[in-house]
């Protein structure tokens, strides 16, 4: 999918990128980071248009991921998000486990 | 985010904290008191011994909520400075993974503010710890983070 085209159109337009695909960096902490194997991912797909969508989209890849859906919050650009939330192209979403600092 | 103007100290490390230096931190002549929370290492949870903790964190986002919560305190209680570090990778039995300290004219502010620090940090800042015993090791209970329910809907028309 050639991205060149991602970041000129589109960017500043007010209807969400529907049928484009978006580039967002993925980021797993926790329990979620050992059972997905990931820190960090890059991902570019036209269906994940929310963040509930670009969860679901790593549930289908690991699907031990999905049970861990109600005992997840996440965030969009380092704030946390609600589930129906859309993104856009150079997003960071986050998956974050129940924290347990202290 | 607001901004701080108030000398505070907010931080994440991988060394020994220095507690010391971070109550002369925040320690001024127009003070009368400093409330510290050193939250460390226990060694058993839930009955079973506990060998260390490792701890991490989404670094960036941690640091932003630590920021978040220091503005909070400014905003809530009459206080002077406050100083808040976090410890992460691997902590022995007795170590302090997290030191707050806040100073103030008076104990009662201090008291409340330091409070409630520890307790929304403990809530909302994304850190995680796992727990290492004798036969294995588990992700801490913890608690999720508030967050909104839903994007707003309806939009006012601009």
């Amino acid at each position: 999918m050639p991205l060149a085209h991602l970041h000129s159109a589109g960017y500043n337009s007010r209807v969400p990128p529907v049928s484009q695909a978006i580039r967002v960096t993925v980021l797993f902490f926790g329990r979620l980071k050992e059972l997905t194997g990931h820190v960090e991912d890059s991902i570019e797909s036209a269906e994940a248009t929310t963040i509930e969508q670009l969860f679901a989209l790593y549930a289908a890849r690991y699907p031990e991921l999905a049970k861990y859906r109600s005992s997840v919050v996440a965030s969009r650009n380092q704030e946390f998000a609600a589930w129906d939330t859309p993104l856009h192209s150079g997003d960071e979403v986050a998956f974050l486990p129940p924290v347990s600092g202290g | 985010m607001a901004t701080l103007s108030h000398d505070d100290i907010y931080k994440l490390v991988r060394e020994p904290i220095d507690m010391a230096a971070l109550a002369r931190h925040v320690r001024a002549p127009e003070d009368g008191a400093i409330v510290a929370f050193d939250g460390f290492v226990r060694n058993q949870s839930h009955d079973r011994p506990t060998l260390y903790l490792d701890y991490e964190a989404y670094e960036t986002m941690a640091l932003a909520k630590m920021r978040e919560i220091g503005a909070q305190l400014h905003e809530k209680y009459h206080i002077h400075r406050v100083a808040m570090v976090h410890r992460l990778g691997r902590l022995e039995i007795g170590e302090t993974s997290v030191f707050i300290a806040v100073s103030a004219p008076h104990r009662a502010a201090a008291f409340d503010a330091c409070r409630f620090a520890i307790d929304t940090l403990k809530r909302t800042v994304p850190i995680w710890k796992k727990e290492y015993f004798e036969d294995g090791a588990v992700w801490a209970d913890g608690e999720l983070p508030p967050a909104p329910a839903a994007t707003p809907r309806a939009k006012p028309a601009s």
